[in-house]
């Protein structure tokens, strides 16, 4: 039935996907140009180093320039980018001696799984707290809730962070006071290292969530449709669960969607340096401010293509959660 | 139902939390583990670095020729014995050990040291960074020195003039191995990504430990190395890893060196005394080279007053060192008087002008040096109001870079030292690539001079400025190199200073007369004295050094070299 009712999906798809690329090109050409136009040089950050050997500042700039075909006409590297980019080559970062794409495949893993886990850890709980906190409206509960969700809000996630690691870490000593690469990915114990990373990041989303979920869940209950299923007789648990919670999903649903697509744009930067977490975050931050604009372009093109994917299953998850919504 | 379901969820998370608890046992390992704080280095092929860190790391998988001890005496490393110098300055006899190999096995010899020279460093397609400090002015045109092999383990640098600070860069050369190097001559990018020399597999015994991974912006690791040339006897170093562990802010740092998940790192000034409390840590106070300044704008896009020394010695004398020193930096830091610092052995105190302490800090005498140099005026009862050349309130910029807790601290406090005898500061608190490219890069208006650091006399910046607030350091036995900040066509004078007699004893300390050491004291001497007396930049204070190491941790000799024996040191 379904398959027969969204036989428009794939062209939507194909129409979409054609979007990305022409969107994803834009976006790779103007970060490109915006870099490489910028004022900075690789070599200024070499400064004040070259002045301890009493260099000549002009000479190193120019070999550090050469050496990585800045020296060039800016419509000259930037055709030679895309070329590459187009056979597969990503280039070569400058800033840390490796090919762009090995860098990126080491790293984003360490992203992911913080913002992943984050999310779920702070959907779970956020969801649960919200729908609880407009069932029971203006109950002890429903203020406390409200309280913690402002506070969640409010604390600035590099102070929560120190704080959980000078608690939890120095104080207590239960966990080390930094996150440790040398774990195993899929191992309780590097479960364990990311419980204080997760919990940094995950209680401003937690917050967020919970305060959305009440408010999408007020807006239902007050709905026609949950009076009609009352007066039908059907159990709270049904009408909330099947009835209100379900309509009040599909706004929550984007903005979870959303947070999961900041893994590339350094959505996690923050907790990533608290904890010394080397993910994407650190490593595009970083990279801008080195002038690596192999780097830089790379993740703003890998990040363009997770945030029109992620826009796009969304886009298709509402005609699932929401039957009415059709793109044909 | 629900509440059993509940409780027994937070019964889970306990049990969880208290084994989490349990299972923190710190490992009883033999690892090292440095704790830094900033950027982490840009490569691991050593002719392509240009910083600080990158030099760090392969240091640990490379000995140089030489390095020093504390007393900055001479530690002979790949040499055989210390370098001999012909009488007349110009050949450098060098002669390695004849123990060290590569990885392959092979020996490394003189001619390795020769190739690197001649064919990578020099070359013109590699565009090594630090090519003129192998080069010298013969006949105006800048010209390599000539090394040659002699035999296995000798080889000799010549050159046509006098430098006799040479030898001090002879003792940092660091070889590639011909054997590999060929591979990639002539194509920079084959040698950029060479991995043998982006792995540092070709090492060999040639330093304490051997590459293990670089996780960038996380850790760099590296393994004890048994067979270490200077190690025979018994297989050092101590440490079976050294791990150079990155944080991206100091409060986690600190954080670890507390909890002993790092053995050591270095310590903000403000953080000292509560280490030094702890029993579990040992906190070191070491010199430093590094100092802060304050330089002013004598081009023509900064105040007229400043191209005066009076008015440059007023400023001086209006800024409490003393003050900087106990109230920003703790007691960690020492006046400055000169680039040269303390621990050096061409620093002579007898002849400097200590403006900011003393007699030198005196905010009346201060205003009455404005008064005769013209930008002031006496009232009835005698005292000096500042005044510009349109007898106006004087207003001065000061800029210096954002995000720097101690140069941020620095500023106000001037601007409250210079407030108080009636000169207003505006502060300027930019990112560092905008102070570099649009206060301290230069060039002449109306020309298509690319931007560069002394562009000559009548370069301005693009944006105008009186002071700035800035943090260099100076090599303690090559000090001629600051020259680049003080001669008139320094590389780094962006200040526009010019002062022909310092430009000529720059080139003193670089002549055969200064062969002899107390000639070149003097020399230097003679510098300190005239730009202590003439101010072009005012030196505020030379910086103290403050490490935390675990206090298990034996052998280490706080000192200005303090690392030079690293191999030695042990837990115990």
């Amino acid at each position: 039935m379904i398959h027969m009712g969204k036989s428009w999906l794939k062209y939507y798809i194909i129409k979409r996907l054609i979007y990305a690329i022409v969107i994803a090109w834009g976006i790779v050409s103007i970060t490109f140009i915006l870099v490489r136009i910028g004022p900075g040089s690789p070599a200024d950050k070499y400064l004040a180093n070259m002045s301890v050997k009493g260099q000549d500042v002009a000479q190193i700039t120019a070999a550090i320039e050469a050496r990585y075909g800045l020296d060039k006409p800016l419509w000259e590297q930037y055709a030679n980018y895309m070329v590459n980019l187009f056979q597969g080559d990503w280039g070569w970062s400058f800033s840390t001696s490796m090919p762009v794409i090995d860098l990126i495949k080491t790293h984003w893993i360490y992203s992911f799984q913080l913002i992943l886990l984050s999310t779920i850890f702070a959907a779970i709980l956020g969801i649960l707290i919200g729908v609880y906190s407009a069932v029971k409206k203006y109950s002890k509960i429903d203020y406390a809730a409200t309280f913690l969700s402002f506070l969640g809000i409010s604390i600035p996630n590099f102070w929560l962070g120190v704080m959980l690691i000078l608690l939890f870490s120095v104080q207590l000593g239960w966990f080390k006071t930094y996150y440790d690469t040398t774990l195993p990915l899929f191992s309780w114990e590097n479960l364990k290292a990311l419980i204080l990373p997760v919990i940094t990041l995950g209680t401003g989303m937690l917050a967020g969530y919970v305060r959305y979920t009440r408010s999408a869940m007020l807006d239902n209950l007050n709905k026609g449709f949950v009076t009609t299923a009352r007066a039908k007789g059907l159990p709270e648990r049904t009408v909330i669960g099947k009835h209100v919670f379900r309509n009040a999903l599909l706004p929550l649903f984007t903005i979870i969607m959303f947070d999961l697509g900041s893994i590339v744009f350094g959505g996690a930067y923050l907790t990533e340096i608290i904890f010394g977490i080397p993910g994407l975050g650190q490593i595009s931050f970083k990279a801008i401010f080195a002038d690596d604009y192999p780097v830089v372009v790379a993740v703003t093109l890998i990040g363009t293509f997770l945030v029109l994917i992620i826009n796009l299953i969304t886009d298709i998850a509402y005609t699932y959660l929401d039957p009415r919504i059709r793109y044909d | 139902m629900n509440k059993i379901k509940i409780l027994i969820i937070l019964l889970s998370i306990a049990v969880f939390l208290t084994g989490c608890a349990g299972t923190r046992v710190k490992q009883m390992t033999n690892d090292f583990i440095d704790g830094q704080y900033g950027g982490d280095a840009e490569t691991l092929n050593l002719l392509l670095v240009a910083d600080g860190t990158s030099f760090s790391y392969i240091g640990l998988t490379l000995d140089s020729l030489a390095n020093y001890n504390n007393e900055l005496e001479i530690n002979l490393l790949c040499l055989a014995k210390d370098i001999e110098i012909s009488p007349d300055g110009l050949v450098y006899t060098i002669t390695i050990r004849d123990d060290l190999k590569w990885s392959d096995g092979s020996q490394v010899t003189a001619e390795d040291y020769v190739y690197t020279l001649n064919n990578l460093m020099f070359s013109d397609w590699l565009n090594y960074p630090y090519k003129d400090s192998w080069q010298e002015q013969v006949d105006g045109k800048a010209v390599f020195v000539t090394p040659k092999v002699v035999d296995n383990t000798t080889f000799t640098i010549t050159h046509q003039t006098v430098d006799p600070e040479f030898v001090y860069t002879i003792y940092d050369l660091i070889p590639y191995p011909k054997y590999i190097a060929v591979k990639y001559e002539g194509d920079v990018e084959a040698f950029t990504r060479a991995p043998e020399f982006n792995n540092l597999t070709y090492t060999g015994n040639l330093g304490p430990y051997k590459f293990k991974e670089w996780i960038r912006n996380d850790r760099f690791v590296v393994e004890r190395n048994p067979d270490y040339y200077l190690g025979k006897p018994v297989g050092a170093p101590y440490f079976d890893r050294y791990e150079v562990k990155l944080f991206g802010n100091s409060a986690t740092m600190l954080a670890a060196l507390e909890a002993g998940d790092i053995t050591m790192c270095g310590i903000e000034p403000e953080k000292a005394a509560k280490f030094d409390r702890m029993k579990n840590i040992n906190v070191y106070v070491l010199p430093t080279s590094g100092y802060t300044l304050i330089g002013y704008n004598h081009r023509a896009n900064g105040w007229e007053g400043l191209k005066k020394t009076k008015v440059r010695q007023a400023i001086s004398m209006s800024i409490n060192k003393d003050l900087i020193c106990k109230s920003i930096y703790l007691g960690l830091a020492e006046p400055a008087f000169s680039f040269i610092p303390v621990t050096s052995p061409w620093y002579t105190a007898e002849s400097l002008n200590k403006y900011g302490i003393g007699h030198l800090c005196d905010k009346k005498e201060a205003a009455e040096l404005f008064y005769q140099a013209g930008y002031g005026k006496k009232k009835a009862d005698g005292s000096i109001e500042i005044r510009d050349e349109n007898g106006k309130p004087l207003k001065l910029v000061l800029v210096t870079t954002t995000g720097g807790g101690l140069a941020e601290d620095i500023a106000f406090l001037v601007k409250q030292e210079l407030g108080s005898i009636g000169v207003d500061v505006e502060l300027k608190l930019v990112p560092w690539e905008t102070l570099v490219r649009k206060y301290l890069m230069n060039k002449v208006p109306g020309t298509n001079q690319t931007l560069g650091q002394n562009n000559g006399p009548d370069a301005v910046s693009d944006e105008p400025w009186d002071m700035v607030l800035m943090a260099f350091s100076t090599d303690v036995m090559a000090p001629s190199g600051s020259g680049v900040f003080f001669t008139t066509n320094g590389g780094l004078n962006f200040f526009g200073y010019s002062n022909a007699r310092i430009d000529e004893l720059f080139e003193e300390v670089k002549t055969k007369e200064a062969l002899d050491e107390g000639v070149r004291r003097k020399t230097y001497g003679e510098i300190s004295r005239i730009l202590s007396e003439e101010q072009p930049v005012d030196f505020l204070v030379f910086r103290l050094g403050v490490v935390g190491f675990q206090s298990n941790v034996r052998g280490v000799e706080p000192g200005i070299s303090m690392g030079y024996n690293s191999y030695l040191w042990y837990f115990e």
